[in-house]
């Protein structure tokens, strides 16, 4: 576990983090913002290669600065590109092995059954200059399991796999969270991050702006009242009923598509209304949603 | 939303073909990297999708004109790509997926010199410099060097060199590769722009699905070589039936059960969300289920068509 | 109702201007190679630093030529200088004293030429335009090959011309041939400087290290021509070792050679110094010999910047 307290780095007059708290929980949790946003800084503080300037992180109770003990419990899969391109696959794990400590026939057991993990058994006898993105990717996840670490930190880890490979990746991620792992993956692309966890941590020009699941986040977001859209034939009728509801603040039409979008703080209180409208008034309603309930969204509403 | 035109453009009914490509086979040495692969790419922008090394790669070197077939035939606007590679790329832009820039030169320079690359004279090239990178974007930031931008700007730059002498057919490598959420949104609203009504078509490959629903109208799936699949998104989602994807607040056993002992076939939920399938209207089908959600006291959230996601689409031509 | 619209529309338009047909983009190349070494300020200082000897010959025959009309024992002095002065020694001199500062215009202009490109994957940008590899290598090659053509001329016709307007009656016009002779070799200088710094530029992935490998090997070669050279005179031409040959192994020598044997000339000491007979020069090689030797270097160099130049792949 990963508890971060008042974490605050600079770098000369360049803030990195500026007063972060909050404790990683086993699971997988996502770590999210724009690119300067002090993600890089955050993972480096974990993983003990900088020292916060005020405040502190403590990796299970201790701090991972040049600490052995911790780097023993965590893996890292950095978002750099550079191997030694003349070898292969199997070669870089098997050092990387042995670096890590272990013997040289533990170190070739272990990599066998980690480069099987990974899906790279097969292909991992060639040399890593040749190699595609995806299977640097796979190799750089490999390295990063090989002692079995309780904390496994991913900056970008889906970078260049295709679909079939995401899907594998993120499958594997999820089996190893299940074993108890935290994990904290780093990436820009939300509709995955959505699709592996709830939990996000947001950070913003160095400070954390939200931490917290995902729904409960949205709920937080005041400056933006929950949007829902209403396709009907009858866009009028059903409006002139919804501007009625104490709590709908706005209905906008939808010329293009057809239908309704209305603006509203209490999603409780209109959802619990809304079947009245088709069932005992008969109103003509042929779908409905809330656009804005997705991480995009909520990205986009804290960013601005 | 797919066929949305700039008012005044005339609709033709009969799609021009931007490339046909016909029984190409590309091989490089024993590897068959194209296999008898006929497809035709019409106008408007298309998605390119494919597993890494499945011939996606190849199939755009073979638009380029890089590319000597071993046998089969193809056109890119009316250019052979065995002989007529200059002309044809003369035509095309491309945006790359690396990182690739022309050392020492400002935002400017760098795309007029590309422009003047394209055969452009060097005035025209830097007016219609200066335009593109308004386009893209890029205020003042276009008079430092190139080698000082962020990611989200050299993603920029790449775009505007390859739109700087005004092709007909641009093609983007994992246009939002390395952008952050905001300059995702950015590039993709932009490239959308450029698609649609501006007479540009353009051809995206990216493994992020989500990005090519946004932008694209229709697909092409590269499997293994082969063609797999090709068709407009809408008509790929589409369902058999018209089954609704149904979000309650919380999962809800009594729901389900319900709705099942009414005789709709309902599936195991994903999440919070249930397939409802039914041959009953829409309206109809919202009915009964908000009832039902009353009678068991779940609270409906959303209730849409089900469609199947693009990911969908692309595993399923995988293992088919 | 006028059809002016009175908010522009600004958003994406098409070009429909004038496009060339490829082939001419060599140009668009040099050009710019030009225009970005041009930037250098220090490329100015050496500019005039390799006409360093035709400055100094100029300043002092004009300098001469002032106090000697007023001063009859200088002018004696003077008259037999100029009696004896082989003109187109000082062409000689002027041209080879000023290589060294051509060697590093050339690195000035060229080391990051090729190499710079492969460091920022400039090669997707070339290809993807209907630019052929070749254009791409010739234009980088005239990139250097021009101005350095044009750093040497200038120097060169302003001396004959002081010259032929100042010195005609003491034989400057002796050998009419002598300026195209000059226009010739300096052409291949250019040759060679150029195919020599594009086939290392593309040997590396920074300039800097381009320079300094051209650079060093540019220096052993003229220590080692130096060093025949002193064995030469210090043997007055009798030695036995084929020092006369060696002398000429290095890309100084041969430009020396070049310039020697297509001047006709075996070489006199600088400024018109007066030889006491006690070193001698070597003299010229053998014309066909050493401009093979120039042609084989800068086609050897040109073609491993071909090979070089990766084809990269446009779509990773």
């Amino acid at each position: 576990m990963i508890q971060i307290e008042n974490a605050s780095r600079w770098f000369g007059q360049v803030i990195g983090v500026n007063d972060v708290t909050h404790t990683i929980e086993p699971g997988v949790t996502a770590l999210l913002g724009m690119n300067g946003a002090g993600k890089s800084t955050l993972l480096r503080l974990i993983t003990g290669q900088i020292r916060p300037t005020t405040g502190s992180i403590k990796v299970f109770g201790n701090e991972p600065f040049a600490n052995p003990e911790v780097y023993k419990r965590m893996g890292y899969c950095p978002e750099i590109d550079q191997f030694y391109e003349h070898r292969t696959g199997r070669q870089f794990v098997n050092y990387l092995a042995r670096l890590a400590g272990m013997s040289a026939a533990e170190a070739k057991t272990r990599t066998d059954e980690v480069l099987q993990e990974v899906g790279m058994a097969d292909r991992a006898d060639k040399k890593l200059a040749g190699y595609s993105k995806g299977m640097r990717q796979r190799i750089k996840l490999a390295q990063a399991i090989l002692h079995d670490p309780d904390i496994i930190l991913l900056d970008e880890p889906l970078n260049g796999l295709d679909p079939v490979g995401r899907r594998e990746f993120m499958s594997y991620l999820h089996t190893l969270a299940e074993r108890g792992k935290t994990i904290l993956v780093s990436s820009h692309i939300l509709f995955e991050v959505e699709q592996m966890t709830k939990s996000i941590m947001l950070l913003h020009r160095g400070r954390l702006l939200a931490a917290s699941d995902v729904s409960l986040i949205r709920e937080y977001i005041d400056k933006y009242p929950h949007r829902v859209r209403i396709e009907t034939p009858q866009p009028r009728e059903v409006a002139a009923k919804l501007i009625q509801l104490p709590y709908v603040l706005k209905v906008e039409f939808d010329e293009w598509r057809g239908g309704i979008e209305l603006q509203t703080r209490e999603l409780n209180q209109f959802f619990a209304f809304l079947p009245t409208l088709t069932t005992e008034e008969n109103f003509t309603i042929t779908g409905f949603s809330s656009p804005d309930n997705n991480l995009e969204s909520i990205f986009h509403y804290l960013i601005e | 939303m797919a066929h949305e035109k700039a008012p005044g453009v005339l609709s033709y009914a009969r799609l021009v073909t931007v490339a046909r490509i016909s029984n190409l086979t590309v091989r490089y040495g024993n590897f068959t990297a194209l296999d008898d692969l006929s497809c035709e790419i019409p106008e408007g922008c298309t998605g390119l999708l494919g597993p890494n090394g499945a011939g996606k790669t190849t199939l755009l070197k073979t638009i380029l004109g890089f590319v000597n077939p071993t046998s089969g035939e193809g056109t890119v606007m009316d250019k052979n790509i065995r002989t007529d590679g200059m002309a044809i790329r003369q035509l095309i832009g491309l945006m790359p997926e690396q990182d690739c820039h022309i050392p020492g030169m400002t935002a400017v320079g760098f795309v007029s010199y590309a422009g003047e690359l394209s055969g452009m004279p060097p005035a025209d090239a830097l007016r219609r410099a200066h335009e593109v990178l308004e386009y893209c974007g890029l205020g003042e930031a276009r008079y430092r060097n190139v080698e000082t931008y962020s990611t989200g700007m050299k993603q920029r730059i790449k775009l505007a060199q390859a739109l700087v002498h005004g092709p007909k057919l641009l093609l983007l490598d994992e246009p939002t590769n390395g952008l952050d959420p905001r300059g995702r949104e950015e590039m993709l609203d932009l490239v959308r722009s450029v698609s649609h009504g501006r007479g540009v078509n353009v051809i995206v490959s990216s493994h992020l699905l989500p990005d090519i629903e946004r932008v694209c109208d229709r697909v092409i799936v590269v499997i293994k070589g082969k063609l797999r699949t090709a068709g407009t998104i809408k008509d790929l989602k589409k369902l058999a039936g018209q089954p609704a994807d149904v979000e309650l607040r919380e999962p809800n056993l009594a729901f389900a059960n319900l709705l099942m002992e009414k005789g709709l076939t309902v599936a195991p939920p994903k999440g919070n969300v249930y397939r409802v399938q039914s041959e009953l209207p829409p309206e109809d089908l919202l009915r009964v289920v908000q009832r039902t959600a009353v009678e068991s006291g779940a609270q409906v959230r959303g209730f849409e068509t089900a469609v199947r996601t693009l990911e969908e689409v692309f595993l399923e031509a995988l293992t088919a | 109702m006028s059809n002016i619209k009175p908010i522009a529309d600004l958003s994406y338009r098409n070009y429909d201007g004038p496009l060339k047909k490829p082939g001419s983009r060599w140009w668009v190349i040099a050009k710019n190679g030009i225009r970005i070494a041009l930037k250098k300020k220090a490329l100015w200082f050496w500019m005039f630093g390799s006409a360093w000897y035709y400055l100094a010959m100029l300043v002092g025959l004009f300098f001469f030529q002032q106090v000697s009309s007023a001063n009859p024992p200088i002018k004696q002095a003077m008259q037999a200088f100029l009696e004896r002065i082989v003109w187109q020694d000082q062409f000689l001199h002027g041209f080879s004293f000023g290589q060294m500062a051509m060697l590093i215009i050339s690195l000035m202009l060229g080391s990051g030429s090729i190499a710079d490109d492969n460091r920022s994957n400039a090669m997707l940008i070339y290809l993807s335009k209907p630019c052929a590899k070749r254009e791409y290598l010739f234009g980088k090659w005239v990139g250097i090959a021009l101005p350095v053509f044009v750093i040497m001329v200038i120097p060169t016709i302003v001396f004959y011309a002081y010259g032929a307007l100042t010195f005609r009656e003491y034989g400057f016009l002796k050998d009419a041939w002598l300026l195209p002779k000059m226009l010739v070799i300096i052409p291949i200088a250019a040759m060679l400087h150029a195919s020599i710094v594009v086939g290392i530029s593309s040997m590396f992935n920074q300039g800097r290290n381009a320079s300094a490998t051209y650079a060093g090997l540019y220096f052993l070669g003229y220590f080692f021509t130096s060093l025949m050279g002193g064995i030469w005179a210090s043997s007055r031409g009798e030695t036995t070792y084929p020092v006369r040959h060696l002398f000429y192994g290095s890309i100084d020598g041969i430009l020396i050679g070049v310039c020697k044997a297509i001047v006709g000339t075996n070489g006199s000491p600088p400024f018109g110094i007066q030889n006491p007979g006690r070193m001698s020069q070597v003299p010229a090689p053998n014309v066909a010999a050493i401009l093979g030797i120039a042609l084989l270097i800068s086609v050897v160099f040109v073609l491993i910047a071909w090979r070089k130049i990766r084809a990269v792949e446009v779509i990773g």
